[in-house]
């Protein structure tokens, strides 16, 4: 058995074959779940501010932490088909 | 630099020396000549084993030893483990020095680990005495030197040609042993070194000395440790005079580290000076209760099953004794020491434009000579910080405080204009100059990749620099039309110099703050906020002009200097990119794949620019 093979083996055996994808899902649901406390702190701050520029801010913010936690899960479901 | 520029200077010139003197002597006295080639095997095997755990343990070892010295007890734990398991001192006080520099460390863990590397150094004498001479050492130096060739001829990654040198420098310490015991069995048949022992106080000083002129000439207490240990075993030295041969190794160390940190920066020579004093305050306590240490050791010997005659194990428990009592008798005054140590070698005069963390001594250890080089751009990024926040005419505590932002551009810094291109030249142009070359020459030893992170962070210091250069453009129109009578010009550039304010505090933010998704959310908010300098786009320039607002001259500038804040912009936001997301850590993965896109970028701020 060649050296690449028998590491091979052992890795799987070991079950750390997907180690680094696994660290990665874990990671990234992680942040997804920072990300949606966010998105609800800023849904809420927005509710509350009459302010117009703060409101400008605001609906900034929520449009880019929508768009990374739509990111983030489409990411995460590749993961889990990969699997 | 501390030990290893020395080391590496000398250290060719006395393997030569060595070799010389075996040639020269080995008709005359064939018995010298075999133990001076064994002396330079040693040494050889020594580099050999130093350069292999190098390649081998790769950042492993760096991040044992950043990791754990926490307290003064973990910091000496690791200094034993690591410089018992890498049998070199020099080479943990190398990375020990780039970590003072990098300020990795503090320098009480430093100091620590120095305690615990000189408990660990100890096992030499220890693996000398019970296998180096206990065996038949050459059985295992050859399949050794063997698999050690024939590794990297199958296996070409840097890890197994690190195990490949440490075999190779087992081995070959393994033969100079051989050759050094060798060398003194036969010595004995014509001269009888015993004869030349000396009794009493007088006999302990003699031997000291002796003991540290020879570390000194051979920089590597561990040949000393070897050459006693052999001459001990053969009976050449007696066993009184051998303890005092191992306290003057221990002192003459010191004397090594102390000339090579003359090369070295203040944190390398408060560290030599902290190693002299331990090593000077462990050897007189030696010296003062020799003789009731070797009792002890002979109390102990018989307690773990060393024979009353096994001289060279004795040796090496009185070696490993003698300093657990010197760290035990100087670490309760750490704190002390410490104070002291930062009393010494103050900088003279203002450092700001020379490098802090660059050493060429690190330029070996590729993952801590990449940590110097980020730790060195984010010093010049402090300095660029400090550059344009003035350029910019705003003052560097308003904008690393909450102060509304409208306010902070109205709080100027001064009322004339700085001298940009002095600073340029005092606080960047060298400083920049100096990590382009340390990155060149750090990049010989790096993996592949390492070198992708070191071309993101040359380009980082490339978007600094660049960044600077834009300031200094801006500058002139800038102060201008910041006191000019037309309100509308004044208002575009007071939005251009708010505009890299918050630019400059959200980096700020970024670069203090562990949560990733505020990192992610305030990097998108300033991609987005960069588009505001598109006064084309966004029909700004185009509405000033129509309705008569500004002067064409107004207006030409207007676009040059919104083209300047946009190119700023982008370099800033390119260069927080890579200097402040942890290089190899999830967030820099999950950045790249969710961070924002530049048509996003466009959508967001268009859909702003309509609200």
């Amino acid at each position: 058995m060649g050296l690449k093979k028998f590491i091979k083996s052992v890795k799987s055996t070991l079950g750390l074959k997907d180690f680094n994808q696994e660290g990665k899902k874990k990671s990234l649901k992680e942040l997804l779940k920072k990300l949606n406390k966010r998105k609800k702190s800023i849904t809420a701050s927005l509710k509350a501010t009459e302010d117009k520029k703060e409101k400008k801010e605001l609906t900034e913010e929520l449009d880019i932490v929508t768009l990374q936690i739509k990111k983030g899960k489409k990411i995460l479901y590749k993961l889990y088909a990969k699997k | 630099m501390l030990i290893h520029n020395l080391y590496k200077s000398f250290f060719a010139p006395i393997i030569i020396l060595l070799l010389l003197g075996s040639l020269f002597l080995l008709g005359l006295y064939p018995d010298i000549s075999t133990i001076l080639g064994g002396i330079a095997l040693f040494l050889i095997g020594m580099e050999y084993m130093e350069s292999g755990f190098k390649a081998f343990s790769g950042g492993l070892l760096e991040k044992v030893l950043g990791e754990f010295t926490s307290s003064t007890p973990k910091a000496i734990g690791t200094g034993f483990f690591t410089t018992a398991i890498v049998q070199s001192s020099s080479l943990i006080s190398i990375i020990l020095i780039s970590f003072l520099s990098a300020e990795l460390i503090s320098l009480t863990s430093a100091v620590g680990v120095v305690f615990g590397s000189n408990i660990g150094t100890t096992t030499t004498a220890w693996l000398i005495s019970a296998f180096g001479l206990k065996i038949k050492i050459s059985v295992y130096a050859m399949p050794m030197l063997i698999i050690g060739i024939f590794i990297p001829m199958l296996l070409k990654e840097s890890n197994w040609r690190g195990i490949a040198s440490v075999l190779i420098g087992l081995g070959i310490i393994f033969l100079g042993i051989g050759y050094m015991k060798e060398g003194f069995e036969t010595l004995k048949e014509g001269i009888d070194l015993a004869q030349y022992a000396m009794a009493g106080y007088a006999g302990i000083f003699v031997y000291v000395l002796v003991g540290a002129v020879a570390t000194v000439v051979i920089q590597s207490s561990s040949a000393t440790m070897a050459i006693i240990i052999t001459a001990l075993a053969t009976g050449q030295i007696d066993y009184a005079n051998a303890l005092a041969l191992t306290i003057g190794a221990n002192l003459g160390t010191t004397v090594t580290a102390a000339l090579a940190s003359l090369k070295s920066n203040e944190n390398g020579k408060r560290l030599a000076v902290a190693h002299f004093i331990f090593n000077s305050v462990t050897g007189i306590i030696a010296i003062l209760f020799i003789y009731q240490l070797a009792d002890l050791v002979d109390y102990l010997a018989a307690f773990i099953g060393i024979g009353s005659e096994d001289y060279t194990l004795k040796l090496a428990l009185f070696h490993t004794i003698f300093n657990v009592i010197g760290v035990l008798a100087v670490s309760p005054f750490i704190t002390i020491l410490v104070r002291f140590l930062n009393t010494l070698f103050i900088p003279k005069g203002s450092n700001k434009g020379k490098p802090k963390y660059l050493d060429d001594a690190v330029l070996p250890l590729p993952s801590t000579a990449l940590s110097a080089i980020i730790m060195e751009t984010k010093h010049l990024y402090e300095n660029a910080f400090d550059i344009i926040t003035h350029g910019l005419n705003l003052k560097k505590n308003n904008i690393l405080s909450s102060m509304d932002l409208d306010d902070v551009v109205k709080d100027l810094y001064s009322s004339g204009p700085i001298d940009i291109d002095n600073f340029y030249n005092y606080w960047i142009k060298g400083l920049y100059g100096d990590i382009i070359d340390f990155s060149t020459k750090a990049q010989v030893n790096m993996p592949p990749e390492y070198i992708e992170e070191l071309y993101k962070l040359k380009l980082a210091n490339r978007d600094i620099v660049e960044a600077i250069k834009g300031t200094k453009h801006l500058q002139k129109n800038l102060l201008k039309y910041d006191s000019s009578r037309n309100e509308y010009i004044k208002e575009q550039y007071d939005d251009i110099r708010k505009g890299l304010a918050e630019l400059l505090r959200s980096i700020n933010t970024i670069a203090t703050t562990d949560e990733e998704d505020v990192i992610m959310l305030l990097l998108s908010k300033a991609k987005i906020h960069a588009e505001r300098y598109d006064i084309i786009t966004n029909g700004t320039l185009d509405r000033l002009i129509r309705k008569g607002l500004i002067t064409n001259k107004m207006a030409t500038s207007l676009m040059n200097d919104s083209d300047y804040a946009y190119r700023i912009s982008k370099n800033l936001i390119a260069m927080a990119e890579v200097l402040f997301i942890n290089m190899g850590s999830d967030l820099k993965k999950l950045h790249e794949d969710i961070g924002i896109s530049d048509e996003e970028v466009e959508v967001i701020a268009h859909k702003k620019d309509h609200l």
